[in-house]
């Protein structure tokens, strides 16, 4: 676990089912469920960023297989595979092979479901159905509405909720305490609205903002470090663009998306989250046009083209405020 | 109107070149029985293959049924087409004809269930078909001359394209200087159809560098062409001119509108006008509907004109600041295996590791004096490229954002 040295968010990444933060009603019914492993089905988490998804299925990875878990856990995600081909073949290759007699199943987990096409879904049910002699899935998605009812109706579904100000704040000085950090309860609750709820944006904060302080968090600090998320350089991306800089903003977003390999996908979600932050007058025809675009890099050949013709779509929204 | 439509030939002995091809065809046409031999026009583009087909149909009273290397793909599709045809009348009461367009792209896609059912189709013809190919060199396309007659279509010699070349001009009102004329007439391949496309913008005063005297307009000529023109017409005649796979010409007008520093009205405008080309491409892509690409050039030429007219965008090789495109060429691989290599160690997309982590880690490294995660195992050359990426980026950050 290498870069788990360096980062708490991995460091402290709940090992247990009973460790998760917040999922009480979601973690009960898994737990129920695993009581007689062998009859687990396909699971679906879905859930905002940061809830502790990804989180859930590794710990049912571990409980289910144990030292096993090695040779018998394939970690998909969808935003990186080139397509339903890539899937396909991987867990072809993952499946040829029954699991050990110790082990009920082998286990796949394809986080960003939702970032496949219909067709790419509709591809997929074949190959959860050719696996299913072998695996169970579980399936990771931000939104469900995204996932085909036909793969929906082979799962069962979680839903998981944002995690309580409360909990996630109580989660956050138990980790600092164990950091030996000094933070007071105003400093957390700070941290909870800079990271709008997602767990794991808390953590990095805290990390940062604590290393800055040389283990003293102040309000400046958890300013100044929620600000590192690049997030905030798309939301300086779209500030161009409606401030009538198009290249800079385009400049911007080519960056982001060639040197970082952010998904158009990704920006996309951020741009949004900066527009309802900065809620221009102008603001639904914004995301109008916004959709208007995400819709168009799905069917038209060049992502860099459609973003920045979005770009411009934004400077023309912005001038005319 | 492009030249190249409006001055088609009306008949089929006032096409120019391919008199004996185009006798063949005629008198094969004339003497069809039905179980005679479908003919296969064999040639360069541009030689006037579907031209004498259509005449040819007019001539002697068909209705063409047309199908092309993309209709063509599957076997329902082309049963779907003709079937309703095969020993049937055509819409308008007169009898009907077949006419496949590019019939070696079907071998060419591997579309096999498409070639076969074409191949049925020629081995009992209940109507006349005419096939029409640039090339019989795949093995494949063999098959389909067994089964039938080939009649070869050959570039038009330039003194007659020099003579058709004149009289469009004179009827057109135009003229180019006697060097030009010559240049435009034999620098086109006997390509009759590149030949006027060429010779439109040339008269409607585009500068061709004397290097990009083939009869078309390179990458540079044809985007200063365009975006220079008076009308949408002469527009159009130059992105025609420009011969050059559909997404580089959509990127070159791309990367000249996005430097051009446009107000943002006409900016949004040239924009969507570009990314509805792109859209087309991308559907095009997606279905194999090549026909469709004919419509692109005419779409891109009314939008896109309409919004830049008089805004003097220029072409522009490299649309970017060549600090970014070092950085996407130099860093980007690099950085991209670095968020993939340890987004999976964090279970993360490499895009979500490089957007919540990556900073963070970056931070933890470059100004709080981090241990950096162990990278040698990861990528073939020990990691070491990886490492290096993050050290660069932790260099970046080596201080906290105020």
């Amino acid at each position: 676990m290498a870069g788990g040295g360096v980062m708490w968010v991995e460091k402290h990444r709940p090992a247990k089912l009973s460790e998760v933060v917040g999922q009480a009603e979601a973690i009960g019914s898994i737990r129920a469920l695993l009581e007689r492993p062998a009859e687990m089905p396909h699971l679906m988490f879905s859930g905002s960023a940061g809830v502790g998804k990804t989180t859930t299925a590794l710990c049912i990875a571990r409980q289910v297989l144990g030292d096993h878990m090695r040779d018998h856990l394939l970690e998909l995600n969808a935003s990186d595979e080139r397509g339903i081909g890539m899937v396909r073949d991987k867990v072809k290759r993952f499946s040829n092979y029954a699991a050990f007699a110790d082990v009920p199943f082998k286990i796949i987990i394809l986080d960003e479901a939702d970032e496949m096409t219909a067709d790419a879904q509709t591809a997929l049910r074949r190959t959860i159905e050719d696996a299913a002699r072998v695996c169970r899935f579980i399936l990771v998605a931000n939104n469900i509405s995204k996932i085909i009812d036909p793969i929906q109706s082979r799962c069962a579904v979680f839903k998981f909720t944002a995690i309580p100000k409360g909990d996630l704040v109580a989660h956050l000085g138990r980790l600092a305490k164990a950091e030996k950090v000094a933070a007071d309860r105003k400093s957390l609750e700070e941290i909870y609205d800079q990271a709008e709820g997602d767990l794991r944006h808390a953590i990095n904060i805290l990390q940062a903002a604590a290393a800055t302080g040389s283990g003293k968090v102040t309000a400046d600090n958890i300013r100044a470090a929620a600000g590192l998320a690049r997030a905030d350089s798309v939301e300086g991306v779209v500030k161009a663009a409606m401030g009538g800089n198009l290249a800079k903003a385009r400049e911007g977003m080519v960056e982001l998306v060639k040197v970082y390999g952010m998904s158009e996908s990704d920006f996309l979600k951020y741009a949004c989250g900066a527009v309802y932050r900065a809620a221009p007058p102008n603001m639904g025809e914004v995301l109008e046009a916004m959709a208007k675009y995400d819709y168009r890099i799905l069917a038209g050949s060049s992502p860099e083209i459609q973003l920045t013709a979005m770009l411009a779509e934004l400077g023309r929204l912005g001038a005319s405020r | 109107m492009m030249w190249s439509e409006k001055h088609r030939p009306a008949s089929l002995s006032a096409m120019m070149g391919n008199e004996e091809a185009r006798g063949q065809l005629a008198a094969w046409l004339k003497g069809w029985r039905k179980g005679a031999r479908p003919v296969l026009l064999v040639g360069p583009p541009g030689t006037g293959k579907t031209t004498a087909a259509f005449l040819a149909c007019e001539a002697f009273g068909y209705d063409m049924v047309g199908l092309d290397a993309s209709d063509a793909r599957s076997r329902s599709r082309i049963s779907g087409v003709l079937g309703p045809v095969m020993g049937n009348a055509g819409v308008s009461g007169r009898p009907a004809l077949i006419f496949v367009d590019e019939v070696d792209g079907i071998h060419g896609r591997a579309d096999f269930g498409g070639a076969e059912a074409l191949l049925r189709l020629l081995k009992e013809p209940t109507v006349p078909v005419i096939m029409a190919a640039n090339s019989d060199a795949s093995p494949k396309m063999k098959s389909i001359e067994k089964a039938s007659k080939t009649l070869r279509f050959r570039p038009v010699p330039p003194r007659l394209l020099r003579a058709h070349l004149r009289r469009v001009l004179r009827e057109e009102g135009a003229s180019l200087s006697p060097g030009t004329e010559i240049r435009t007439a034999e620098g086109c391949g006997g390509d009759m159809r590149r030949m006027l496309n060429a010779a439109q913008s040339l008269a409607a005063g585009f500068d061709i560098p004397a290097d990009a005297g083939q009869g078309m307009l390179d990458a540079q000529a044809g985007t200063d062409a365009f975006f220079a023109a008076g009308d949408a017409e002469s527009a159009l005649a130059a992105l025609r001119a420009m011969r050059m796979d559909p997404r580089e010409k959509i990127g070159t007008l791309f990367s000249a509108v996005a430097t051009a520093r446009l107000p943002p009205e006409a900016a949004a405008r040239a924009m969507d006008a570009i990314s509805e080309a792109d859209l087309l491409y991308g559907r095009i892509l997606r279905t194999k509907q090549w026909r469709l690409l004919r419509y692109m050039d005419a779409a891109l030429a009314a939008k896109l004109h309409r919004a830049t007219r008089g805004a003097g965008v220029r072409y522009e090789r490299y649309g970017l600041p060549w600090q970014l495109l070092n950085r996407i060429r130099w860093d980007g691989r690099a950085v991209r295996s670095l968020c993939g290599a340890l987004g999976r160690r964090m279970h993360a997309s490499s895009s979500e590791f490089s957007t919540v982590y990556l900073p963070y880690l970056a931070y933890m490294v470059g100004a709080c004096g981090a241990e950096p995660p162990d990278l040698s195992s990861e990528g073939g050359d020990g990691g070491q490229a990886l490492a290096a990426a993050l050290a660069k980026e932790a260099g970046a950050r080596g201080g906290m954002p105020r």
